[in-house]
């Protein structure tokens, strides 16, 4: 049991870390990438990659996967950013298909479709952190470190010239802001902590495979942004909690049919998502929306 | 001191030193010369009222001017030296600040937070300290009275009433001290009293060096506060002088009031 909760620990720190940082991006930059499982994948397997190859020194892995995952947000973002909101999500959508070939067919890097298999526990300063209930307080540091500095950030002249973006493209370059260069600077610092972050998971799961970092995972992060409450710093975390704890949750109803378990949850999400987009656009944490 | 003392009918703005010029200026839309040849000189100093009929152009100048729109003819130097190609953050950064008729506030921010965004030039974030904090705090304070905001501070500008919109667009402009303010149809919809704060914080300005150019379509305004007036018809520049000479004009008033 107390692993079972350190588990829903990490994950839900994992995913926290994940919301957030598409957060910023959806909530404050007005980018709305479904490309986010992306830089989540290629941070875990740069991460595993080394740790396989090389060291598993959380030092080395992890901003290995952020130097990896960042640059890979600039191809995104170079061609794209110069057009408008509906056309970045269809390219994202675009990087996230192809991104899932590449996961499965360059198996130098990734293994193929069957994946990296025994990636080695996270080392820091030589020690092997590899039990959940250890791991849970690895993750939840990276955490309070993600939302330190998104929220330096947000609250930095960085964040008020991507809030003026979001709120006003024109006029906040009007008002000397460089637009595209700001764009890709934030999806830049987004995409280096997701790719953090996959790091870790990589070596916490010490198996990751292309199942991780497709399109549903993508969606998934969206979702608790959006259930959360987009452009709110708590949202990403309660959005995170939300949708981690509903499927446990649920397999403790007893009178439900457990062999039915899966369809019921899906009816849940997607009815809950429904409703609360109707009564409640800005999410759970959110203002109520206008 | 008033406007009426530079207003001498031989006074031409020859001796103030040119901020900008725009040389053979023109732009295109389907085959419609929107913006069509226009030269003239902005001075230092100067309150330009650029008037003229709906779809004259004028909107369209302030967007060539400012790199929103790429122009098909023409080029414009900016304190003697040519500027091709600009976009518009780099228009700003020369001191360029304009509004624009539809606003474009940054709605979800508070009045403060609008305002701190156009004063700050760099986005890199930055360590402030306490006397930084505490100067940057009296600017804006500042600011907020000199447009009657200051108990709006801390309001989200899509709660704001109109005119209070108004004075944010052009609280904005003051933050971003530029040397030349474009502003766009600043008075439409104002009362008396906010029209009497806005002239008299235009003439504030200008008093400071700033370079003025307004799209207006109120005379009383006009007439109180250009130096100079611009006529726009059709993309094309038909005057460029000061009011007296373009106000008496029987030509440009039949086509002003539609008497074609």
């Amino acid at each position: 049991m107390e692993n079972y909760l350190a588990n829903l620990g990490v994950l839900i720190c994992v995913y926290s870390i994940l919301a957030i940082t598409l957060n910023f991006i959806m909530g404050y930059a007005g980018i709305f990438s479904l490309a986010h499982a992306v830089f989540f994948g290629f941070g875990a397997y740069t991460g595993g990659f080394i740790a396989l190859n090389y060291t598993s020194s959380i030092f080395v892995t992890l901003p290995a996967a952020m130097i990896v995952a960042a640059v890979l947000s600039l191809l995104l973002a170079i061609p794209t950013l110069r057009v408008r909101g509906e056309y970045f999500v269809a390219a994202s959508l675009g990087l996230q298909i192809l991104a899932v070939t590449l996961f499965s067919e360059w198996k130098w890097f990734t293994g193929g479709i069957g994946g990296l298999v025994g990636i080695p526990p996270v080392s820091i300063f030589g020690t092997e952190i590899f039990r959940p209930t250890s791991f849970v307080i690895v993750t939840l540091v990276a955490l309070v470190v993600t939302i330190a500095i998104f929220h330096l950030l947000v609250h930095s002249n960085f964040g008020r010239s991507l809030r003026a973006i979001r709120d006003s493209e024109s006029a906040a370059a009007a008002f000397g802001k460089n637009v595209p260069v700001i764009k890709t600077v934030s999806l830049a610092i987004s995409a280096a902590l997701a790719g953090m972050v996959g790091a870790l998971y990589a070596s916490y799961l010490a198996f990751i495979n292309v199942e991780s970092f497709m399109l549903d995972t993508s969606v998934l992060i969206m979702a608790m942004v959006i259930i959360g409450g987009t452009g709110t710093q708590l949202g990403p975390i309660v959005g995170a909690i939300v949708l981690l704890s509903l499927p446990s949750a649920i397999t403790y109803l007893n009178f439900l049919p457990q062999s039915e378990i899966g369809a019921i949850q899906q009816i849940i999400y997607g009815a809950g998502m429904a409703l609360l987009m109707l009564f409640r656009p800005g999410g759970i944490v959110g203002s109520g929306g206008k | 001191m008033t406007m009426t003392e530079t207003h001498t009918p031989e006074n031409t703005h020859e001796d103030k030193e040119v901020l900008m010029e725009l040389a053979g200026l023109g732009r295109s839309f389907g085959g419609v010369k929107a913006v069509d040849d226009v030269s003239m000189k902005l001075r230092a100093g100067i309150v330009t009222t650029l008037v003229g009929p709906n779809g004259a152009g004028k909107t369209t100048l302030f967007n060539l001017i400012t790199g929103q729109l790429a122009r098909d003819t023409g080029h414009i130097t900016w304190l003697g030296r040519r500027i091709d190609r600009i976009r518009p953050h780099e228009a700003a950064r020369l001191g360029m600040v304009r509004s624009f008729q539809d606003l474009r506030l940054f709605e979800k921010m508070t009045v403060e937070e609008n305002i701190m965004t156009t004063f700050e030039r760099s986005s890199l974030p930055r360590i402030t300290t306490p006397a930084k904090r505490a100067e940057r705090r009296a600017f804006i304070d500042r600011i907020l009275e000199r447009c009657a905001l200051t108990d709006k501070r801390d309001t989200r500008a899509s709660d704001l009433a109109y005119a209070e919109r108004k004075f944010l667009s052009l609280a904005r402009i003051i933050a971003a001290q530029g040397r030349l303010w474009l502003l766009d149809e600043p008075a439409s919809g104002l009362d008396p009293q906010s029209y009497n704060r806005l002239l008299g914080i235009i003439r504030e300005e200008v008093q400071t060096g700033v370079t003025v150019c307004i799209i207006e379509h109120n005379l009383d305004i006009v007439v109180g506060i250009s130096d100079r007036i611009a006529f726009l018809d059709r993309g094309k520049l038909l005057a460029d002088d000061t009011p007296q000479v373009v106000l008496n004009d029987p030509k440009l008033a039949s086509i002003y009031f539609g008497e074609r």
